[in-house]
């Protein structure tokens, strides 16, 4: 071999090289802009919500702060041990978590029945619904609270009046919103409500992709649908439910508008506490921003450890299966 | 699109959702702009005082322009709040009484004391007590309101009924407008389960307190004898009379609302109340709310509202404006409306005058407001009127709620 041959073996060796690199750090270029995007404008607020955890920031401080720039004093752990030793946090967390769990569940389940149901009724009726879906989507939240609670009026909502007049039972003058349970009950209708839409559209969507002749070979082999959705279309919608399921987690963990509004600023108490609420009460009403932002990163921990539990159980019923 | 590329897609079209949901509009006042926030009751209640007074302004200081904003007493403090915070705070901000003294104590406030307001020398004491802390003048009276019976007199006539001189003729007298209205939704005299301001009366009338201070310590009293027998009474009265849930609040329905409805023959309340009972307006009047004991007055809660200017504006500015929404002219007009104006100089004999003759006022501390926005004491009327739990256990509890939060 001459020496030109080598140099040019060299040559060609070493180009591919340097293009694999090139190509490969393609993807990490293109998504540096929203990774320096996203840092700004979400782990600068989240540094300052660190910092003022760990300072005893009320309305004095605050109002220092804005006026002469004076810094707020620093208290180390102490907002955190104070939170983790009052018992009402304890109950709010108990509380959120199990109205997480009902309202994850509900969302999820009548989400996925309404797709299945989407699959099956004629264009005619179809298109009405995924209408009417997505209106009730598009709802603002606000909105929605005040039509419900007018519709939930006990003095002359519409609700008291259909179900008296179908007989039904005397529903003239009856408090929707009486026990802490049935308080909870109405912000869950709400939320679910709002949320199956979302749902529905996107596992409807995820329908269209299953293989139909998949499911045919199913029935063939004699599978009911239950057994269809479980071995067929389960498994191969599963990444949706994995992130329709810790969207939906990560939404009803921290809710606030609804609960805050349907029940009521002159209602929420330490007996009704939603997470979202709880934070907006201690932070903000009693203007404890100290701990208020204690409380608030909290729920970011315990909203984390929730969501890689579930995404591994998930992943792991995958492998199982 | 694959099943994967579906579920990245919906992410992305999540986290855009949250994302345009999140930016939040955010107002400010240009520079020659006074920008003003006042409770809803002036705007449903008295504008047209509310625009004289802008009109004066602007003639009195050409180039300048007021910005009413109009907010509901469950949030203005968290707006507050978040206003103060990012520099952007009204020029003048109307205070309900019980608020003052947390946020004159933080320094949110510019001190008044040096400037001369109308009638400065004859404000009424108690309304001005709450605008000052530590000696300076924080806040201006603006208006007080004492609670008064509005009643519907047809109703009243066909039940035969006087103006009842005791709560035992109240509470009769209001058996009988039930038994010739027997609608479930009909109130012979409605009041929300949960209106403090209406429960405390009674606890007030029958000598008790909420809370006192002792060596220096607050201790919360409503499980002393007294209190509990107000307590009780009021749980008799309302029984008698309201058909509004135990967990109902005194602003969703409003209860002047309920009476534009035809739901109820009379409720207790702010005197102003005549203003909004729709088509019975004409059959309307006013009495004053009588005590257990007969032939004298219930101690009334005095409400009322200061102004003050928070730190950072135009205090002269925002001063002069004041001055023209709290002058003579002003003050004669909100009387008319059934409040009772800031200046001894114009008091009269009115029902709502007569009535706030006998007033009781909330502990004085800077985190009484704390107590307010946990709804310790709806809470504890919720459980006595639902009979979830005893008058005394109730009570109790709110008691100890409201002796850890004042000392915090």
């Amino acid at each position: 071999m001459t020496v030109a041959a080598e140099a040019t073996a060299h040559r060609s060796r070493r180009r591919p090289r340097s293009k694999r690199i090139a190509q490969a750090s393609v993807p990490y270029l293109l998504i540096l802009p929203v990774v320096v995007v996203i840092t700004a404008i979400l782990g600068y607020p989240l540094y300052k919500l660190v910092v003022l955890s760990f300072q005893q920031y009320g309305l004095a401080e605050l109002i220092q702060a804005a006026t002469s720039g004076a810094p707020a004093p620093w208290v180390g752990f102490d907002n955190y041990s104070s939170v983790l030793h009052d018992e009402v946090f304890w109950q709010v967390l108990l509380r959120t978590v199990i109205f997480t769990v009902a309202n994850v569940a509900l969302t999820i389940g009548l989400g996925t029945l309404i797709a299945f149901l989407l699959i099956r009724v004629s264009t005619w009726v179809r298109v009405p619904l995924t209408a009417a879906l997505v209106l009730a989507w598009s709802m603002p939240a606000v909105v929605a609270v005040q039509i419900w609670l007018w519709m939930t009026n006990f003095e002359n909502g519409v609700l008291n009046y259909v179900l008296t007049e179908l007989h039904v039972g005397d529903y003239t003058g009856h408090d929707w919103y009486g026990s802490t349970f049935s308080k909870l009950a109405m912000v869950t209708l709400l939320i679910v409500w709002g949320a199956i839409p979302f749902v529905t559209i996107t596992v409807y969507a995820g329908l269209a992709q299953v293989p139909r002749e998949l499911v045919e070979a199913a029935e063939i082999d004699g599978a009911g649908p239950v057994r269809v959705f479980r071995d067929v279309t389960f498994p191969i919608l599963k990444p949706i439910f994995l992130i329709l399921t810790s969207l939906s987690i990560i939404w009803d963990f921290g809710v606030f508008t609804q609960p805050y509004l349907l029940i009521g600023s002159s209602a929420v108490d330490t007996t009704n506490y939603l997470m979202g609420v709880y934070v907006f009460i201690e932070g903000y009403a009693h203007s404890d921003f100290g701990r208020g932002a204690a409380i608030s990163l909290l729920m970011l921990l315990i909203i984390s450890v929730l969501s890689v539990f579930y995404v591994r159980r998930m992943v792991k019923m995958g492998e199982a299966s | 699109m694959n099943v994967r590329a579906l579920a990245a897609a919906v992410l992305v079209a999540a986290l855009a959702v949250v994302a345009v949901g999140a930016g939040g509009a955010a107002g400010g006042s240009s520079a020659n702009t006074l920008t003003v926030w006042l409770q809803v009751d002036a705007q449903s209640g008295w504008p047209e005082v509310v625009a004289a007074a802008n009109a004066q302004f602007k003639a009195q200081n050409p180039g300048w322009d007021v910005d009413v904003q109009y907010q509901t007493w469950g949030t203005h403090l968290a707006k507050f709040d978040a206003t103060l915070a990012g520099g952007n705070a009204p020029d003048v901000i109307e205070m309900g009484n019980t608020e003052m003294t947390k946020y004159s104590a933080a320094g949110a406030f510019q001190d008044l004391t040096a400037i001369s307001f109308p009638n400065k020398s004859t404000w009424l004491q108690g309304l001005a007590a709450s605008g000052r802390y530590g000696g300076k003048i924080f806040g201006v009276p603006y208006y007080a309101g004492s609670r008064v019976v509005t009643y519907r007199t047809d109703l009243f006539r066909a039940a035969g009924g006087k103006i009842p001189q005791s709560q035992n003729e109240f509470i009769a007298l209001a058996r009988k407008i039930g038994a010739k209205n027997k609608a479930k939704t009909f109130s012979p005299v409605y009041i929300a389960g949960t209106d403090w301001y209406v429960a405390m009366s009674f606890v007030y009338d029958y000598g008790g307190t909420i809370a006192v201070t002792r060596k220096g310590k607050w201790v919360g009293t409503l499980d002393k004898p007294a209190a509990l027998a107000g307590l009780a009474a009021y749980k008799r009265f309302f029984n008698a009379s309201s058909r509004a849930p135990a967990g109902s609040n005194e602003s969703a329905p409003q209860p002047y609302d309920v009476m534009a409805h035809g739901n109820a023959a009379s409720t207790y309340g702010p005197g102003w109340f005549t203003c909004c009972v729709g088509d019975y307006k004409n059959r309307v009047a006013q009495f004053v709310m009588p005590s257990h004991t007969k032939g004298q007055s219930i101690p009334g809660f005095l409400g009322g509202s200061d102004l003050a200017v928070p730190v950072g504006g135009d205090k002269d500015k925002a001063a002069a404006w004041i001055s023209a929404f709290t002058d003579n002219a002003s003050m004669t007009a909100l009387r008319a409306k059934g409040n009772i104006p800031n200046t001894t100089s114009l008091l009269g004999t009115s029902v709502n005058e007569r009535a706030a003759r006998k007033s009781w006022f909330v502990p004085q501390s800077k985190n009484w407001v704390n107590v307010e926005n946990g709804n310790v004491l709806r809470t504890m009327l919720q459980r006595i009127l639902s009979g979830r739990s005893s008058i005394k256990d109730a009570a109790s509890v709110a008691s100890d709620n409201i002796t850890y939060t004042l000392n915090q």
